[in-house]
């Protein structure tokens, strides 16, 4: 048994995510069904433990113990370590960082990482209850508080501070959906949104639009991780997991220090960049939690992409475009491909996975990546959660 | 936040109208259909739960029904916390003191709900909803707006907290613009 032996992601799948007429457990099913076809060499014998990413089955399907249902939709025995994450919009990630420390520290071997959720429900107001709980639910969220109405104040408070604007806003939505136009597996596949028609869309929130906000959404997705000698079975290009930090301090908004200075994210990806030995301008590709538009904004800046109160800009100078200083969010996004919370961190690590193997349309290929950066929030951006990812080859 | 101590505000008269007492039984669902329950199931309730039966802090929200606003206090280390607690976070003592915080301040941040209302909530569309910085008080403290809509409302506007009884008979809070 190893204590620091290296681990990787060899491959994933995701299914097509939307408003989508499955059930959770089918979800869970097509995951099964995309996971080994995408990693034709997995076999369920080799899986030796489950990571199932799920932040509100009780609310969206009224399913508890979520686990053993997904292991028997997806024909997994695991027989070492078999759990359920929930860190709400980070459930995916907190998935694979569970399997990430398994396998490192000997306990898994070939760990399978799951994400599932069913946001659209018969009556939507049943949704927003379940995405208002995520939040101080007493003291916040009984005065009407859901996700939208906090980063508009996030993006109110931005926009004063630091002369954002709604054009600088509409910019990374724009970005990040003409992505999704290149990845077929996206909710917003099809759509088209310019700057204009963005800008054009109704308020949600002010001063967030319609576009401005990730959507709810059905979708699922699975990754394979593998310690050192097990990895060359499933991939010649597996994706390193070289850094990864974390961070958590408030919940209620009273004790949040700052709306637009988000510390927490700044001490989570120092700790990400200190344990990966690289710093922010080596990081070709990263996947940053892009629930509004302001979100990614902030995210420049706190990772370090660029300094404090220049987000807005470096988004409307392309410079985390294709061709940019860093290539933010090629999948599409949450705001292009919707946000099935435990789904989303899958999605990511499947995006670094096949990025590195050169496997995603052109229109949103990076050329050769080397070093990507996954990032998620959750909550009222009071958790920050990051994983740092090397190309091997 | 600070461990700055917070003003004591004097007391104000005690509302006329008496809130119903907080174990109050939940409402049959009416039979007249569109109408909302009094209350909704419990787990799709977003307001807390306030009888001494269910929580330690029911002092707070007899403080509403009596015109207060009140929070707790460390009296180890004479912190301020928000929202009321029964231990501090920092001495990890139970050894804490109801305070009355400022019931007035200005609006630190604010949007509104246009859209993708919570159970319960949705005829209540569109809400002003926003941060209050209190007087005198390192405390920005989160809720609904009342008295001014959204187009017009302005960061800096001057507030003041207004409890309110819910229909099931528990209180709560909310603020409202002053001119
Ligand atoms: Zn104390």
């Amino acid at each position: 048994m190893s204590g620091s032996r290296e681990v990787a992601v060899v491959g994933g799948g995701l299914t097509k995510f939307g408003v989508r007429g499955v059930t959770w457990a089918e979800l869970a099913q097509e995951a099964g069904e995309v996971l080994f076809r995408s990693v034709p060499n997995l076999r369920a014998a080799d899986v030796d433990s489950l990571f199932v990413g799920a932040a509100e089955p009780e609310r969206f399907a009224f399913q508890s113990h979520v686990a053993p249902l997904v292991a028997e939709q997806m024909g997994l025995a695991p027989h070492r370590i078999v759990q359920r994450n929930e860190l709400a919009c980070a459930s995916g990630q907190s998935a694979i960082r569970s399997a990430y420390a398994a396998i490192r520290a000997g306990l898994s071997d070939v760990a399978v990482a799951v994400g599932v959720e069913k946001m659209n429900l018969p009556d939507m107001a049943e949704a927003n209850s379940a995405m208002a709980c995520v939040l101080d639910r007493p003291w916040d969220a009984a005065h009407g508080l859901t996700a939208p109405p906090f980063f508009a104040m996030v993006a109110q408070r931005h926009m004063l501070e630091h002369g954002t604007t709604e054009e600088q806003l509409a910019a990374v939505s724009e970005k990040n959906h003409r992505f999704a136009n290149a990845n077929p597996v996206a909710q917003f596949y099809e759509k088209r949104f310019d700057r204009e028609k963005l800008l054009r869309l109704p308020m949600v929130a002010p001063p967030l639009r319609l576009g401005d906000c990730s959507s709810m959404t059905d979708g699922a997705g699975a990754v394979v991780l593998a310690a050192e000698e097990r990895v060359r079975e499933f991939t010649d290009v597996p994706a390193w997991i070289r850094g990864s930090g974390q961070y958590a301090d408030f919940h209620n908004l009273a004790n949040m220090a700052s709306l637009t200075d988000w510390t927490g994210l700044t001490r989570a990806s120092r700790e990400a960049f200190r344990s990966a030995g690289i710093g922010p301008g080596d990081v070709d590709l990263a996947e940053l939690h892009d629930c509004f538009s302001i979100s990614e904004v902030i995210e420049y800046e706190a990772i370090g992409f660029c300094g404090p109160g220049e987000g807005g800009q470096f988004a409307a100078d392309g410079r985390s475009g294709l061709g940019g200083d860093v290539v933010v969010n090629p999948r599409g996004g949450l705001l292009g491909c919707g946000h099935p919370l435990g789904a989303t961190g899958i999605a990511q690590a499947v995006e670094v996975s096949d990025q590195f193997a050169h496997r995603v349309d052109p229109a949103r290929q990076v050329p050769d990546p080397e070093w990507a950066m996954v990032h998620n929030l959750s909550g009222s951006a009071n958790v920050h959660s990051l994983m740092v990812y090397e190309r091997g080859g | 936040m600070s461990g700055a101590v917070v003003e004591v505000v004097p007391r104000k008269r005690p509302r006329s109208r008496k809130a119903k007492p907080s174990t109050a039984e939940p409402a049959q669902a009416p039979a007249a259909s569109g109408d909302r329950p009094a209350r909704l199931p419990y787990l799709l309730d977003l307001y807390p739960a306030e009888s001494p039966a269910q929580t330690r802090l029911a002092p707070f929200f007899d403080g509403l029904r009596e015109g207060r606003f009140l929070t707790t206090r460390c009296r180890k280390d004479g912190r301020v916390l928000w929202p009321p607690r029964i231990v501090c976070p920092t001495c990890h003592t139970s050894d804490l003191e109801w305070v009355d915080l400022p019931q007035t301040g200005r609006i630190y941040a604010f949007s509104a709900i246009l859209a993708g209302a919570p159970s319960g909530l949705e005829g209540e569309l569109p809400r002003v909803v926003g941060l209050v910085e209190l007087d005198g008080s390192p405390l920005r403290i989160f809720g609904r707006i009342q008295g001014v809509e959204w187009a017009a409302c302005r960061i800096g506007m001057r507030v003041r907290i207004e409890p309110f009884e819910l229909p099931d008979g528990r209180a709560y809070y909310a603020f409202r613009v002053v001119s």
